[in-house]
């Protein structure tokens, strides 16, 4: 009875699968949300949705978003789950408001990274040094900060202001538009040409009255990803998110680089805060101005799955959906219903390509819901619309987090011995 | 293997350490240890689990300081403080438990804490591509860590000593993750780099592999050096008792037991990965007999642990039948199965199996929050709990100051004393058992192995899960190979060698009319 199996001894190492690589993947993403914006835009009707204005105020919207998600990446990177961004995000907007309005937009972002950077210290010494629920820890901070504030707001800002939920006005950053491109998109942008109008609509927005802020969120983006992926630091800070034992038996100081990435976060969530503050349209501290903007940070980078460029892709996201609500009202969002409709139709069409039977029937399903919504109604109440943001999140948190992959150390308390 | 390769004698040994002692509160971990490594050489520290080998060996990687002792490198006396100081003398450690983070890639996994070597980028690639050569690692520097296999995540970790330029490689208990082709290849990797000058401390208490590859043997029991041995001339059974320092205990069971009478009755068994592609249980037939202990050998990741968390319910199936004593239990939960008679010693008992911070008498209400003696009606039975507790400590010999300690408080052995005796107690018709005997030392070891014997002498079914294929064999009345997902072969304990169950694991085939394959061939998918 001596025979062969059937199947061929085991090939040692798997052979590698050719990847498309990450930047050509950001580049299609963005390419194909702006294709899809273009045409749900052009069958609704509405050229608000690719305009230059919606732009512009998704952008500042979506600014503490990617702050805060940059936070959190940092510090989940590291192994740390920072539900506290929240709380150090409204450390990071009375700072903000406390040094603006005495010393100026560039002080505020100081003493919004300050604040922001405490918070951090906090939740660093509770869940590192002694080893807190990271959770615990995090919601403890959020309470904290604002309590806090509120108690030192009263404090300072009530004798200037007259109110004790607000602070004096800040002093607003210059902005800067990108000189003659501006112009030259918004004409374009005019003529209503399909596509190219509403390509030149986003752009336009983009280079439009840009703030000193704006650009150095922006550059944050690249830095930390530079500073996690390609140097020995960020090396040994995502291995001490990954298997924090290995990295200590390999001499990576464990505790030092979670609190550096700790204070880092609460640093990114407490320049979210300053944002908030410096957005043209406030100036001021207002008491719950982050309104869960730390969570949706959060919601953001999971979205991402703890990379930087699906934050963006994150942040922009709740960025656009909120600017969207804010310039154009119930009718245009609903138009956003219709691009779902249009997205759906993709993904039906590649879930069938891929043979997976199930999620295509459930997308198919799901779109035609949303088609009948989008043909019943005339527009999404009101009361509805400015919670959109948040529907997205949990939308599409619910849909994204199924393939998801977060640091295997993330939120495990780290005990050397 | 020769042992002339390069042992120099007018020159220091390569490690020398004398009069090691370590003290835990209440233990002594090591006393007064001697060990001296010669340069070139493959030198076996065997001992016991508990026996101190593995605190012994982080004294020498820097992860603990020793009480009192020195240690000598090339013979110069240092100090650690920290691993970094001993990779720094040029001494490289491989973990027994991988250290590994998954999601890097076999680079970041290799240059991390040793990037002021050559970085983190070209010309640290182009360096790890030319040391893999030596590890018998054969992919490409790129890889998520998470995409190898057990041997080659091996080979990365010994990479890893070898980047950062150790010359003596402390090898923990390499061979308890792989099957006995995967043990010959890292052989002929070890004797490779020995000739190459490396020196290696291989730790194991596996006796025949020590005699196969190593030039000299120090054998470590309860805390202390006990002698040295030639592996040459010394057998298995003569290092054994001086690792135990008395009689062995054998898996061996001697006269059959097996009666007509099926308890378990698992048709058409199937489950399918949680992406839907693959299936990882491929259409199951088994049967357990009562007094029979039936033996399930296998690559870890083939599906074992499926099979075991499907009959149990802790899984839904995706198809087929299970059966206990004609009582059909497909569409019953995890309790109710177990009420319906099946004991179940889980792989992991830490995750699985206790609750470590409770107490032992707590413990023992788990899974029998239903029955006698540790439930009456809806309540709890605290008092029946604590006595049958106390049973279960006397009669099963587990070492502990009493039943309110935590179950944390107690050694690896003593815990799965616990659970085997508490999945014993409640009458079981069948018995489930994954890796009873793994990360225990000897004496436990025996105690489960009588235990287990004595209940199928009483007429208990058992399905036994090992990695140990003595163990396996030893115990087993019949043995089935599971190949990803399948039950691929049956041997015959009486007269199969490990090699044999080993081939049949990996699926190269068998050379053996000991193994029998029963898969016929169905498809032609892959």
């Amino acid at each position: 009875m001596i025979s062969t199996l059937e199947e061929k001894p085991h090939v040692p190492a798997a052979p590698r699968k050719r990847r498309v690589p990450g930047w050509a993947v950001g580049m299609i993403s963005v390419a194909g949300a702006v294709l899809l914006l273009s045409t749900t835009s052009y069958l609704t009707g509405f050229p608000q949705m690719t305009s230059s204005g919606t732009t512009q105020t998704a952008v500042r919207l979506a600014l503490p978003i990617l702050l805060a998600g940059l936070g959190g990446l940092w510090a989940e990177r590291a192994g740390v789950v920072n539900i506290g961004l929240e709380g150090m995000m409204i450390m990071g907007t009375w700072g903000a408001a406390w040094a603006g309005y005495q010393w100026g937009p560039w002080a505020a972002l100081v003493a919004a990274v300050v604040f922001g950077s405490l918070g951090g210290l906090l939740h660093a010494i509770a869940t590192v040094t002694f080893g807190v629920n990271h959770i615990v820890s995090g919601v403890a901070i959020n309470l904290l900060g604002a309590g806090l504030t509120k108690y030192l707001s009263t404090l300072l800002f009530q004798p200037l202001s007259n109110n004790p939920r607000q602070s004096p006005p800040v002093q607003p950053f210059d902005t800067f538009s990108a000189a003659g491109l501006s112009d030259w998109l918004r004409e374009l942008e005019n003529e209503q040409r399909v596509i190219i109008s509403d390509v030149a609509g986003i752009l336009g927005g983009l280079v439009t009255g840009v703030s000193p802020l704006t650009m150095i969120a922006i550059l944050l983006l690249p830095l930390s990803y530079f500073l996690l992926w390609r140097t020995r630091f960020g090396l040994r800070l995502r291995s001490v998110g990954e298997n924090p034992h290995a990295a200590d038996s390999l001499g990576v100081k464990v505790y030092l680089h979670k609190y550096v990435a700790v204070i880092v976060s609460g640093g990114l969530a407490g320049l979210g805060g300053a944002a908030l503050v410096l957005n043209p349209g406030q100036l001021s501290y207002l008491e719950g101005q982050t309104g869960g903007r730390g969570y949706i940070g959060l919601a953001a980078m999971i979205f991402g799955n703890w990379r930087p460029g699906g934050l963006l892709g994150g942040a922009a996201l709740f960025g656009y959906a909120d600017g969207l609500q804010l310039r154009s009202g119930g009718e245009v969002v609903l138009g956003l219903v219709y691009g779902v409709v249009i997205l759906l139709g993709v993904i039906v069409v590649w879930q069938l390509y891929r043979r997976k039977w199930f999620s295509a029937a459930a997308a198919i399903v799901v779109a035609v819901l949303m088609y009948l919504l989008y043909i019943t109604l005339d527009e999404i109440p009101g009361e509805f619309v400015s919670y959109a943001p948040h529907m997205v999140t949990l939308a599409v948190l619910a849909v994204a987090s199924q393939r998801l992959r977060m640091p295997a150390a993330d939120g495990v308390v780290y005990r050397r011995g | 293997m020769s042992s002339s390769t390069s042992v120099g004698t007018d020159e220091h040994p390569a490690v020398v350490l004398t009069g090691i002692t370590k003290r835990f509160p209440g233990v002594v971990a090591n006393s007064d240890v001697h060990l001296t490594v010669r340069r070139g050489e493959v030198h076996a520290l065997c001992g016991e689990n508990g026996a101190g080998k593995s605190t012994l060996m982080k004294i020498l990687y820097g992860m603990q300081p020793p009480d009192e002792g020195t240690i000598e490198v090339d013979g110069e006396q240092v100090r650690f403080r920290t691993p970094s100081d001993a990779i720094k003398a040029g001494i490289g450690m491989v973990h027994q438990h991988f250290m590994l983070a998954d999601n890097l890639t076999v680079q970041e996994n290799v240059v991390l804490g040793a990037e002021a070597l050559h970085g983190i980028g070209k010309k640290a690639r182009a360096r790890i591509i030319e040391l893999s050569g030596r590890t018998g690692l054969n992919v490409d520097p790129g890889v998520l860590v998470e995409q190898l296999g057990v041997a080659d995540r091996q080979r990365v970790e010994i990479l890893k000593v070898l980047y950062r330029g150790a010359k003596v490689i402390i090898l923990d208990e390499p061979t308890a993750v792989l099957v006995p082709q995967e043990v010959d290849e890292l052989f002929e990797t070890v004797r490779g780099m020995q000739a190459q000058g490396y020196t290696f401390l291989f730790i194991s208490h596996k006796l025949d592999e020590v005699r196969a590859i190593a030039d000299s043997v120090t054998v470590i029991r309860r805390g202390t050096t006990v002698g040295s041995a030639d592996p040459k001339t010394v057998s298995s059974r003569q290092l054994a008792e001086m690792m135990v320092g008395s009689e062995l205990p054998s898996p061996e069971t001697r006269e059959s037991t097996v009666t007509d009478k099926v308890v378990l009755d698992v048709k058409g068994l199937r489950l399918l990965a949680p992406d839907g592609t693959r299936p990882i249980l491929d259409d199951i037939d088994l049967v357990v007999r009562s007094g029979e202990v039936v033996g399930i050998a296998g690559v870890e990741g083939n599906g074992q642990t499926e099979l075991v968390e499907a009959v149990m319910g802790m899984r839904k199936a995706g198809g087929g039948t299970i059966t206990l004593l004609d009582k059909d239990l497909s569409k019953l939960g995890t309790l109710a199965r177990r009420e319906a008679g099946i004991g179940y010693v889980p792989e992991d008992r830490h995750r699985h199996g206790l609750l470590l911070t409770q107490p032992l008498w707590y413990n023992r209400i788990l899974g029998y929050q239903t029955r006698k003696p540790t439930s009456k009606g809806v309540w709890l039975d605290i008092d029946g709990a604590k006595k049958d507790t106390e049973r279960i400590v006397a009669d099963f010999d587990v070492r502990t100051p009493g039943i309110d300690v935590p179950a944390a408080a107690l050694s690896g052995g003593n815990q799965q004393k616990l659970v085997v005796g508490r999945e014993l107690s409640g009458d079981p018709v069948l018995l489930i058992a994954s890796h009873p005997t793994r990360g225990v030392d000897v004496g436990a070891q025996a105690l489960i192995w009588d235990e287990i014997k004595r209940a199928r002498a009483a007429g208990l079914a058992v399905l036994l899960i090992s990695a140990d294929l003595d163990e396996l064999i030893g115990l087993s009345d019949t043995i089935k190979v599971m190949l990803r997902g399948r039950l691929v072969a049956d041997a015959d304990p009486s007269t199969v060698t490990p090699e044999d169950l080993g081939s049949a694991m990996t699926g190269a085939g068998s050379t053996s009319a000991a193994v029998h394959e029963t898969a016929t061939v169905e498809e032609g998918e892959n």
